[in-house]
């Protein structure tokens, strides 16, 4: 089933805290595991890592290992890296990274040691937080609640086709294009075919996920050349399934929603914010009171909303 | 209320847990009370399966499942209502001031669902009997696979209007946008018009210009053969 929900403050602002309520909220549409996508005020120069690694025994010498690749192109820890400190095997690590020579050759060294060390999410702006587990549980133990930002994204997953772990949660980065996250609610019937084509082209999957493959579709088709808006509209007859999905980078949000209708999408936009979710009961714990909501009901729809004051506090 | 005997009692909704707002909305019925609900926040699941007579009115939008499986209440939603609205209802009427989300009155059996604005995709989706009232217009796939009853649109249908339907009527005013897979448009018997006028002319809605379609099912899908394949397959 699963339940999606995104967030956009007309100003930085407790993001997190938002979304942790949006995603409380929907937690009975999938609690396997939830996730967040948070873009804080973005950086200049370098990049903010999220990674997760299987074992919190070896973290010191993955962390060296990291390092050397990070060194071997050009680029360097900005600050120590830092990690949560819950007595689970597995270990989520926050890092910051000068610019590497090449973002998407140094990820794909870096995705060398992805069985140690899994990047979860690269951007100025952009941090990645998922586990297994509810919103609440999550958020306990990632300090969600406190992440200031502009905007975000959440999820609530129960799992169908794939997998449940903390690195098969979402939002899923779209590997290897900074800052570009999404959250989906549904299925790809046509999973395989498109993987093997972008894989042909030289993407890299970390999962057996469907969502994974949406986001690195979108980014590709932008990287040819299309806006989001236009490649969200493209995904509606190129990608068949039921699906209605957020995507987001620093500059905008956008959802597509597949031809059949199966998968609830409604937002309200007021006072230049918008709450995003799949049930109305959901947005209505940012917005209590009556307000206007639009219901995204109707088969192939999509929109796109602008992030205005991403630099205001930075 | 408007006969002014009954007592009213007021339930607020708000982030209460929905068990005990049920247990207070039946006990309520059973009393006999008329119920206003304050502040119901979209919740989902809200005024299901309620006995006859009760009355209920909802100061806001409920989520989704509202007045499901009733049994002949008089249910009021002052704003919009979520998917699923009065799903598998046997009788009542339930009326809804503005949006009935998706699949609205899916699989109902008898009574009424009024709605004043726009209905969503898949009104009426498997309905075998009751009226679906719809003064704005109906969203794509109306009556989806219905078997019987009747959808009333007074705005104009979207795309794949009655699609799959197995039996009962989609009566639209205003312009479709197509018909869906072994659906037909219909010339009706002025009878026919005279009692869906009646219908509406009980609910206030008095208007005698309307140019009426009416489309009921081809029956070509009734049984499988070779011949229709092609439209057995939806893509």
């Amino acid at each position: 089933m699963c339940g999606i929900a995104g967030r956009i403050l007309s100003a930085p602002g407790p993001v997190g805290a938002d979304l942790v309520k949006l995603m409380d909220a929907q937690e009975h549409r999938g609690a396997d595991s939830t996730g967040f996508a948070v873009y804080g005020p973005p950086r200049e120069t370098g990049y903010i890592v999220r990674a997760m690694g299987p074992d919190r025994g070896t973290l010191s010498g993955d962390l060296d290992a990291f390092h050397a690749i990070l060194k071997a192109h050009g680029a360097d820890f900005l600050e120590d890296p830092t990690w949560d400190s819950a007595d689970t095997r597995h270990v989520s690590v926050r890092m910051v990274i000068s610019d590497p020579e090449d973002l998407a050759r140094w990820s794909v060294d870096a995705d060398t040691m992805c069985d140690r060390l899994e990047i979860q999410s690269v951007g100025r702006s952009l941090e990645i937080i998922k586990d297994v587990g509810s919103s609440e549980m999550v958020a306990d133990k990632h300090g969600v609640r406190d992440m200031i930002g502009t905007h975000g994204l959440g999820h609530a997953r129960l799992a169908t086709e794939s997998s449940v772990a903390p690195t098969a949660s979402h939002p899923f980065w779209a590997r290897p294009f900074a800052d570009v996250a999404i959250v989906h609610n549904g299925q790809i019937t046509d999973y395989f075919t498109w993987r093997d084509k972008l894989e042909r082209a030289a993407y890299r999957f970390m999962t057996e996920n469907d969502s994974e493959l949406i986001a690195v579709w979108v980014s590709d088709q932008m990287k040819k050349g299309l806006t989001q808006a236009q490649a969200l509209k493209k995904s509606i007859g190129e990608i068949d399934g039921v699906f209605t999905f957020l995507i987001a980078n620093t500059q905008s949000m956008g959802f597509a929603k597949d031809r059949f209708a199966m998968k609830p999408l409604v937002t309200v936009e007021a006072g230049g914010e918008l709450a995003a979710a799949t049930e109305e009961q959901a947005v209505r714990t940012i917005y209590p009171g009556e307000v206007d909501v639009v219901n995204y009901d109707g088969p192939s729809l999509t929109n796109t909303w602008f992030i205005t004051e991403q630099r205001a506090a930075a | 209320m408007s006969d002014g005997i009954i007592s009213e009692t007021v339930i607020t909704i708000a982030d209460r847990p929905i068990r005990e707002v049920h247990a207070e909305i039946q006990a309520a019925a059973d009393a006999g009370q008329a119920i206003v609900l304050a502040e119901p926040r979209s919740r989902h699941n809200l005024g299901v399966a309620l006995p006859a007579g009760a009355r209920l009115r909802f100061e806001g939008s409920v989520g989704y499942y509202c007045g499901g499986l009733n049994n002949g209440a008089t249910i009021e939603i002052e704003r919009n209502a979520g998917w699923g609205l009065g799903e598998a209802m046997a009788a009542g009427d339930i009326s809804v001031a503005g949006y009935a989300g998706m699949s609205c009155g899916a699989s109902m059996l008898g009574g009424t669902i009024h709605v004043k604005g726009d209905a969503g995709p898949r009104c009426g989706v498997a309905m075998k009997g009751g009226d679906i009232i719809v003064e704005g217009k109906l969203g794509y796939l109306a009556g989806f696979m219905a078997h019987s009853g009747r959808i009333i649109a007074l705005g104009g249908a979207d795309e794949a209007c009655a699609d799959s339907l197995w039996g009962g009527e989609v009566w639209v005013a205003g312009p479709v946008k197509s018909l869906g897979v072994d659906s037909k448009l219909v010339d009706p018997d002025p009878e026919e018009v005279a009692s869906i006028e009646a219908l509406l002319a009980g609910r206030g809605l008095n208007d005698t210009a309307r140019n009426w379609r009416k489309v009921v099912s081809a029956q070509r899908l009734w049984h499988f053969e070779s011949r229709d394949a092609s439209s057995w397959l939806m893509i």
